[in-house]
């Protein structure tokens, strides 16, 4: 036991004090998330501007005046003035910039729309207009939708008997009465990760793939320098040696995950992962499957630069199959292979976590990480490369 | 072919030169035999080696010295034979055994991001030390390799000399009861492998078996009390240098280098009574004959005479390198 603990101590303190290590464990890491979250930041703040939207509606128009009606109401949430003028100068104020957004309805459009005619409403939008053009454009999308079912309700009741001269009053009578359907945001019981928290998780996940190849990929580089040879004939068991890299591996893949996970929760906001027992037992699952694969790696590298670019290879797919830089969302064999993703079974129990889950909730994801970790151990003893790395 | 001359090693009867006493067998190499698929490395390398005593396995690359020092340090598990060290079978697994042994591989196997010092130290604790008696050791290995003013330096700063030295020092730390050195002087300057020799000269006298491996002569000739050849992975002869020697039958070497018909000229001296064996060494007819200083007149007149046009010719009297030629037909240097 001393003498593991002076291999584990003293690669340690290389690894320590080469920076390479310190890079991909923590600075590296830390600097994506960083940038990550500024850029989802900025989609998360973006606001709607203050937009005028001029409006032209034929005059004794019943239908064609809900239009307006409509924009006016949804303006009091969105900081929109409807401005209403002449069908010919709409297009003008928007190119001379008095307007972002321009209506115009045409003549005939409320018997058009009773008849079945389908009159065509233009729109006119802004050179530059971002979201707000395309936040108007749905209202009136909306609006001319009511008013289609409103007429074709009318219609119906037409049929039924009821004068003529009474349909367009039903028609704006629906549109005005309808209760419309809300929504509101909920929230799962569990594997709730907001677009930070992803990203966090997914590129310490990603990471800890670089960390942990520092302890056992040490192997092959140390079968290459000679120092293996000389550790092997020193009074220790080649066990010994091995266990040696795994608990280095091990011991660096905690540390990443935990300085990236702490900094990450008070650094960014958004940033909630949840029962601190629940994420400790995730992370160490989560390590332990990363360092076993490190060990098929091993295995059939033969020098020191192939196993680092095979370990960079595994590791950049599976944070990018496990949500690393974007959300993937696939279905059948493929999605069935993304959930034996441990970057992935890891994210999906943060969500867990993040969403109040404990210890116990952890199942799929946990038993996913346990069941990757002796695929792998079983991989890297069965290899014929094994005898051949000692 | 295992021409060996002694049943017993000399060392075994007498120590270390005329008159010491009896010592204790430390190492024990029996019917050593590794493959590697197809071909057989090694194959039924015998040998001891005494307290005190430096045995050397002389023999060109690939000629086995490697793969049998592997075996005896446990590095390798042999296909067939046993290796005991200070009385304890060696296995890949053997703590015990391996505790008596210091390898000093043929590959600097020390880390450049590491200092010597600690180096030394990381080592030392591999190998039980501890404490004072670390420091202690660190301290005198340092001293003896020539590196105590350069302790505290990253290894990938030193010379290849330097590196060598510590390379050595780290198998020396825990004073082992056999050092291995696997061809240790490779690749170093003439001042840095005399420093080094002198060093594992010392080593012997204060009672360290020492296996060392080399493909040069004048190192096997300057430090071992024994040597065994080792060719094709086969022992081809053990003893002293003198025996070894006295198993060329006292003859001498001629070498004649030249221009013309190399094969013309090997066919008209190789007739001539005195002339035992001709073998051709790149532009080199390499002649092993009796009483040289006889022969030398009529053959150089058969080979000039037979179209050879001599550059250089030149005498020596018999050494280890004859002993090879002797043993194996071939240079040491092939």
């Amino acid at each position: 036991m001393p003498r593991l603990l002076v291999m584990v101590g003293t690669d340690l303190l290389r690894h320590l004090r080469n920076l390479s290590a310190l890079m991909y464990a923590v600075v590296v890491p830390l600097a994506l998330i960083y940038v990550m979250n500024l850029l989802i930041g900025s989609v998360d703040e973006l606001e709607i501007n203050p937009v005028t939207v001029a409006v032209a509606v034929p005059e004794g128009d019943e239908l064609a005046a809900v239009l307006p009606q409509v924009l006016e109401a949804a303006g009091e949430g969105l900081d929109l003035t409807v401005r209403a003028a002449p069908a010919e100068e709409v297009v003008g104020l928007v190119d001379d910039g008095s307007a972002g957004v321009g209506v115009v309805v045409p003549e005939g459009f409320g018997a058009d729309l009773v008849a079945g005619a389908g009159p065509q409403v233009q729109v006119t939008l802004a050179d530059g207009l971002g979201l707000e053009g395309t936040v108007v454009t749905s209202i009136v999308d909306g609006a001319l939708a009511d008013l289609t079912a409103g007429t074709r309700t009318a219609a119906a009741a037409a049929t039924l008997g009821v004068p003529p001269t009474e349909l367009p009053g039903i028609a704006r009578s629906l549109q005005e009465t309808t209760a419309p359907v809300t929504w509101r945001e909920g929230e799962a019981a569990d594997e709730q990760l907001t677009l930070s928290e992803n990203i966090v998780a997914g590129q310490a996940g990603m990471f800890l793939f670089f960390t942990v190849g520092f302890g056992v990929l040490a192997l092959v580089e140390e079968r290459e320098q000679g120092t293996l040879r000389r550790l092997l004939s020193m009074p220790v068991r080649p066990w010994t040696v091995v266990a040696a890299k795994a608990l280095g591996s091990f011991v660096l893949g905690l540390l990443s995950m935990g300085v990236l996970l702490t900094v990450s929760s008070l650094l960014f906001d958004g940033v909630e992962l949840g029962s601190p027992v629940a994420v400790g037992v995730l992370v160490v699952l989560m390590v332990a499957a990363a360092t076993s694969l490190t060990f098929v790696v091993a295995t059939v590298a033969r020098t020191a630069e192939q196993a680092n670019i095979a370990q960079s290879i595994i590791a950049i797919a599976l944070g990018m199959f496990g949500g690393a830089f974007f959300q993937l969302n696939l279905s059948g064999p493929l999605g069935a292979l993304l959930l034996a993703n441990p970057v992935t079974a890891f994210v999906r129990g943060l969500g867990i976590t993040a969403g109040g889950g404990g210890v116990g909730d952890l199942g799929v994801p946990a038993l996913v990480l346990l069941g990757f970790t002796a695929v792998c151990l079983l991989a890297a003893w069965l290899l014929p490369g094994r005898k051949e790395l000692l | 072919m295992n021409l060996s001359v002694t049943g017993e090693p000399e060392a075994l009867r007498s120590g270390r030169g005329e008159g010491a006493n009896v010592a204790e067998k430390v190492l024990g190499a029996q019917g050593l035999v590794k493959r590697f698929g197809p071909v057989t490395a090694v194959d039924g390398v015998s040998f001891e080696i005494a307290a005190g005593e430096t045995f050397g396995l002389l023999g060109p690359n690939g000629a086995g010295k490697t793969t049998t020092i592997s075996m005896v340090a446990g590095l390798l598990v042999p296909d067939a034979g046993s290796v005991t060290v200070a009385g304890v079978p060696m296995g890949g697994s053997s703590v015990e055994a391996k505790r008596h042994i210091g390898l000093v591989p043929q590959d600097l196997a020390i880390y450049p991001d590491l200092s010597a010092r600690a180096n030394l130290e990381y080592f030392g604790r591999l190998q039980g030390l501890r404490g004072s008696t670390l420091r202690q050791r660190t301290a005198e290995v340092l001293e003896l390799i020539g590196l105590a003013d350069r302790a505290k330096e990253p290894s990938k700063k030193f010379s290849g000399g330097m590196k060598r030295r510590l390379n050595i020092g780290v198998g020396l730390l825990h004073r082992p009861t056999l050092l291995i050195l696997d061809e240790p002087t490779v690749g170093v300057d003439p001042q840095s492998r005399n420093s080094i020799l002198e060093s594992i000269e010392a080593l012997s006298v204060e009672g360290m078996a020492v296996l060392y491996t080399t493909h040069y002569m004048e190192e096997a000739e300057r430090l071992c009390d024994r040597i065994a050849i080792i060719d094709d992975g086969r022992l081809q002869a053990e003893g002293t240098r003198d025996q070894l020697i006295e198993l060329t039958g006292g003859v001498d070497t001629i070498r004649l280098t030249g221009s013309g018909s190399l094969d013309a000229g090997a066919a008209a001296v190789e007739q001539m009574p005195a002339v035992r064996r001709v073998v051709r060494d790149h532009g080199t007819l390499v002649l092993t004959v009796s009483n040289a200083p006889t022969a030398i007149a009529p053959i150089v007149n058969a080979a000039t005479g037979a179209g050879l046009s001599l550059a250089d010719v030149e005498i020596s009297r018999p050494d280890l390198e004859s002993v090879f030629l002797h043993l194996t037909g071939k240079a040491l240097r092939d």
